[in-house]
Formats: C-alpha cells, structure tokens, sequence
C-alpha cells in the first residue's frame, strides 16, 4: 500500500478538490481555512454575534469552513489511522529539535504565541494559505498575489533567522 | 449554551446555497485526507520550506494554484463556477502578511495544516490552537482597531481584468507558468526520522 503521495500527486488532487468547491456541483464558493478560528473563538467565549461586527460578518464563512474543519479532522484522522500510519502523541517535532532546540517549554510558548500571531495575521489580511493562496490566486487576484509574495519572502528570512543553519549534535 | 451554537453553524451552512451539511463535510474530509496524505502539515515540511530545506510546499502548492486557475477559468466561462475576489486593503495584505510568515515559520503550521495535525497528535499544535483561538477573540473584540490598520479597500482587481480581451492566453499563460515552476523548482526533502521509522516496520510487514 502506498503510505505517501508524492507532490505532484498531491498537487493535481488539491487542484480538483478546489475545481470541486468552486463548482456550482460543491458549494459554489472559494475554499478558506482561517475565518473558522474567530467563529469558534464567538462561540467558546459565548460573544453575541449582534453586539460585535466582526462576527456578523464572518457569521455564515465562519459556519460554512467550521464544518468543512469538522470535515478536515475527520480526513486527517483517519487518513493517519489507516494510511500514512504516522498517528502518535508528540510534543516536539522533530525538525525543531534538530535545528533549534530540545527545550519542551521553548517549543510550546512558542507554538502558543505564533498560534496566537498566525490568526492575527491571517484575519488581517483575510485569508491563509487556503483561502489567499489557492483560492485566491487560482482566481488571479491580485490581493492574494500580494499577499503571497510577502508571505514568501517573510518565511524565508524569519527561516533564517529563527533558526539554526547547521542541525543540533 | 455551547450545544446551541454548534446546531446554529450546522443550520446556517444548511439554510446556505453553498452545498449540503454534508457535501462540506466531504470537502473537509477530502481537504483533510489530501494534507494527511502528502504530508504537508509536518513541521518538517512548512517550517524546513522556510529553512530551504524542503520544497514540497510549494511544488504542491504552485501546481494545484497552476491547474485549478485553468479549470477554474473554464468553468466560470461554461457558468458552473463564479470568481469571489477578495478586495485589496494594503495595510491588511502587507502587515497581515509579514505577521502571518513569521508566525508560520515559527508554528510550522497554517490554520488548514494546524488541525490535521491535531488529528494526528501533536500536542504543541494543539497548544498553539488554543493561542489562535485567544488570537480570533482579540481580533473579534478589537476590529475597529484592526480596521484602521487594514487601510482604504482598493476594490478587487484581478489579472485577468488587465488584460481584457485577451483573458483564455493571459489564464494560459499564468497557469501553465506556474506549473512550469512548480516542476523547475528543485525538490529536497526534509524527513521526520521519527515518522519514517515507523514506516519502515510497516514495509517490512507488507512484504
């Protein structure tokens, strides 16, 4: 059994996945993966969507990828169940290990607080990887092609800042 | 309280012309088995991206980007599809950007990544959920705040639209480029150990 897809193949599947979602045939809309964070965030801190603007606007995209993510889960889960095999509680990645540190403290004030700045960013510039990226620029426009490039350009030098150029004995 | 308002997210995407309950579970499911399958939502993979160390990213990435804005082109033009642009607000795209990569690099996830790996038991991206989630709430308490750093809305200008009249060679171009660079760009890899040993049992038993 084929426990990996390679990048092509994976790339060639996200295109017809996308195609899908935009059809009249799926769910006629672009596909998003960041609105769902403060949608989830309303309803766990019980906010009022009428009291606060924000969640009146995102109140049906937020909806709309909350049970696409309830859908995303379930894929991943099972997918690393009976696929890729790779289900296991972890801490710290092995990469950060490798090229920063062995620290378990280090590792989750630093998923906490870039968790934390990722959302902030994403909602600022409205949208991720998914909805800028392959949403957006499948469509040409020109605020994601933006918003791609400096994303690109800010990995890789806080890449090189961040972390260690050589890998840890 | 809670329970209330988990049904009203399942009624509001049901009142919706946007697909059933269902075909957006199915969505996400796929979305979720895609990720999982090429393994993507690895640290290795976004945070080695950003080291220049793996290049799956953005191969995969600029390939899916490449087709779909083909097929995408085509089937708004046959009517089975429409375009949903989001508008340009500098400020937002700029400032939004530069947070989003660093906090990228560092996470080694994006909100798509970041719950497959959950789902697949990373407990460190389960601790930075919970910081995106406190990151949702101030952003949904503090919006006006956030809205006079996202700027003037510029409209939303596409491409294509610079190029009117001649939209099917600008889509071509624009697409079959970018696939050209998803394959130009050289693949390295950068592996889990950890994930790979595992793998290499299961081999040895499928045999």
């Amino acid at each position: 059994m084929k426990r990996r897809l390679s990048w092509w193949q994976g790339g060639i599947l996200m295109a017809l996945l996308l195609l899908f979602t935009f059809s009249t045939f799926g769910a006629g809309r672009p596909l998003g993966a960041s609105t769902y964070v403060p949608y989830f965030a309303g309803i766990l801190f019980d906010l009022d969507p009428e009291k606060y603007p924000y969640l009146k606007e995102v109140h049906n995209a937020g909806a709309w990828e909350g049970v696409m993510l309830l859908g995303a889960l379930l894929g991943g889960f099972v997918t690393s169940i009976f696929i890729t095999k790779s289900f296991r509680l972890s801490v710290i990645p092995t990469g950060w290990k490798k090229y920063k540190n062995n620290s378990v403290v280090s590792r989750l004030v630093w998923s906490f607080v870039s968790g934390f700045l990722l959302i902030i960013g994403a909602r600022l510039a409205g949208g991720c990887t998914s909805g800028h990226f392959l949403s957006g620029m499948s469509q040409t426009a020109i605020s994601s092609m933006i918003f791609g490039g400096v994303v690109l350009v800010t990995l890789v030098v806080t890449g090189k800042i961040f972390y260690k150029s050589e890998a840890n004995e | 309280m809670i329970l209330d308002r988990i049904e009203t997210m399942f009624t509001t995407v049901a009142n919706e012309p946007h697909g059933s309950v269902w075909t957006v579970l199915f969505i996400g499911f796929l979305f979720g088995a895609i990720i999982q399958y090429t393994r993507v939502d690895k640290f290795e993979k976004i945070a080695g991206f950003a080291m220049l160390r793996d290049t799956v990213v953005p191969k995969m990435l600029f390939l899916a980007i490449g087709l779909a804005s083909i097929g995408l082109y085509f089937l708004v033009e046959a009517g089975y599809a429409s375009y949903h642009i989001k508008p340009l607000m500098l400020g937002g795209i700029v400032l939004g950007g530069i947070i989003f990569g660093v906090a990228m690099t560092i996470f080694g996830k994006c909100p798509g990544t970041g719950p497959i790996s959950i789902a697949e038991g990373r407990i460190d991206v389960l601790v930075g959920a919970i910081g995106g989630i406190l990151g949702g709430l101030v952003f949904t308490l503090y919006f006006d705040k956030f809205k006079v750093l996202m700027g003037e809305n510029l409209g939303k200008p596409t491409l294509l639209e610079y190029f009117e009249g001649h939209e099917t060679l600008t889509i071509l171009i624009f697409g079959i480029g970018l696939v050209i660079i998803s394959i130009m760009i050289p693949l390295r890899q950068e592996f889990d150990e950890a994930d790979l040993e595992k793998l290499k049992e299961l081999e040895e038993s499928d045999k």
